[in-house]
């Protein structure tokens, strides 16, 4: 498992994006369809592998987890954390993306913990 | 690698190379992939064959015989639900909400809670992430069964998201008044397509393929281009051209004796076909693994 993407959310996300690209000199890398109907900006960073992934959700109606982290095996790694006493707010289920469930740190922060599956590749 | 893993909850997991000849009567509800090679089963009169890009479903107490006729081994995974297994998915998966709010969507729960269709679907998706993932771990020895059934639990909401791609939302694209006339012509080209699935390597005629799926051939035409769009003979290209890249993949077979035993009759053609599906030639394709 390894950190993949940072989210942020906007109600303007030509704003945000442009205060990514031109205020801090990030570059768009492409889009990204994380959550059901919201298409998201990916922004590449400094460090590779690790995105900024800005996601328009006026409504608040879906994850609001900081931290993105990627799996390449979504129901191994939610059973290993799960058994290791972390504790998630839902069950695997699918995105667009891939698969993923999302649990809490002590503090309550929010992460989402996805494996992304390239839908066009196999069969 | 071969194991027979019975689960505590009754559940089956079959892996391993299949023998010739192989004669038996499912004891539950089951799956049947695999993974290299192609294996036959035979079921009443029907003669189905799967390779790694599809899977069979085969009902509770279905008599069949399963024989292999391939080039290289044959490795196949089988995985059999115990019942109540299967009644405790089925109440869990109707009972969440957002299976309630879209019963629109998933209209077999309730219509065909003890009916499942035995036939041939396409292996894709994420029941095909599942699988890749549940087999690597029972290879590797894996005995957590609160694991195991984790992922058997998902290949049935898996399983279910593909019958409900290929029975209703094909049939709702059939143009008939009657819901149920529209599931019947669909089970029949379900029929046509598994035919294919199985004969693609045979010069196939399209009476042939009537006959079996029990249309006529304008009918059959007309209402498999519908549900599909795309012609029997696009689908069978499709499913040509698939085969012949797993076996420029995994085999050292010369190009042109693939080009035959995929039942393509002219080299140039299948190059050309190749290149406009994968946008690349059958021998780039090869050297790039």
């Amino acid at each position: 498992m390894k950190i993949k993407y940072i989210p942020v959310f906007t109600n303007d996300i030509e704003k945000q994006v442009a205060f990514f690209t031109e205020n801090l000199g990030f570059e768009v890398y492409g889009k990204k369809n994380l959550l059901p109907d919201r298409e998201g900006i990916l922004i590449k960073t400094n460090s590779p592998d690790l995105f900024i992934i800005v996601l328009t959700d006026p409504d608040q109606a879906y994850t609001r987890s900081q931290i993105i982290i990627n799996s390449h095996d979504c129901l191994s790694d939610y059973h290993n954390l799960k058994m290791a006493g972390v504790v998630f707010f839902n069950e695997p289920h699918y995105l667009p993306m891939g698969l993923g469930a999302e649990f809490f740190d002590p503090s309550g922060n929010q992460y989402l913990l996805i494996e992304e599956r390239s839908y066009n590749s196999p069969a | 690698m071969e194991y027979l893993r019975t689960l505590r909850n009754n559940n089956v997991i079959y892996s391993g190379t299949r023998n010739n000849f192989n004669q038996q009567t499912t004891s539950d509800f089951s799956i049947r992939f695999v993974f290299s090679g192609n294996e036959r089963y035979n079921i009443g009169k029907r003669q189905l064959s799967i390779h790694n890009d599809s899977f069979l479903i085969l009902n509770k107490g279905t008599h069949y015989t399963s024989t292999v006729e391939s080039a290289i081994p044959v490795q196949s995974l089988g995985i059999s639900f115990d019942d109540k297994f299967l009644q405790d998915f089925k109440n869990s998966w109707q009972l969440k909400d957002d299976t309630l709010l879209n019963l629109n969507t998933y209209p077999f729960i309730n219509r065909y809670e003890h009916e499942f269709d035995e036939t041939i679907y396409p292996f894709k998706g994420d029941l095909f992430f599942n699988v890749n993932h549940l087999k690597h771990h029972l290879d590797r020895g894996l005995q957590d069964e609160l694991l195991i059934n984790e992922y058997l639990h998902h290949c049935l909401i898996n399983y279910f998201q593909i019958f409900n791609e290929e029975i209703f939302q094909k049939a709702q694209r059939l143009n008939f008044l009657s819901k149920s006339t529209k599931i019947e012509i669909l089970r029949r080209l379900n029929l046509a397509k598994e035919y294919l699935y199985s004969n693609y390597n045979t010069n196939i005629s399209l009476d042939e393929l009537a006959e079996y799926a029990c249309l006529s051939v304008t009918h059959l035409l007309r209402t498999f281009r519908q549900a599909f769009h795309q012609t029997p003979h696009q689908f069978l290209v499709q499913i040509r051209l698939q085969r012949a890249k797993d076996l420029l993949r995994n085999t050292d077979y010369p190009v042109n004796e693939i080009v035959n035993m995929v039942g393509f009759d002219c080299p140039s053609s299948f190059i050309r076909l190749f290149k406009d599906r994968f946008q690349t030639t059958p021998m780039k394709y090869r050297l790039s693994f």
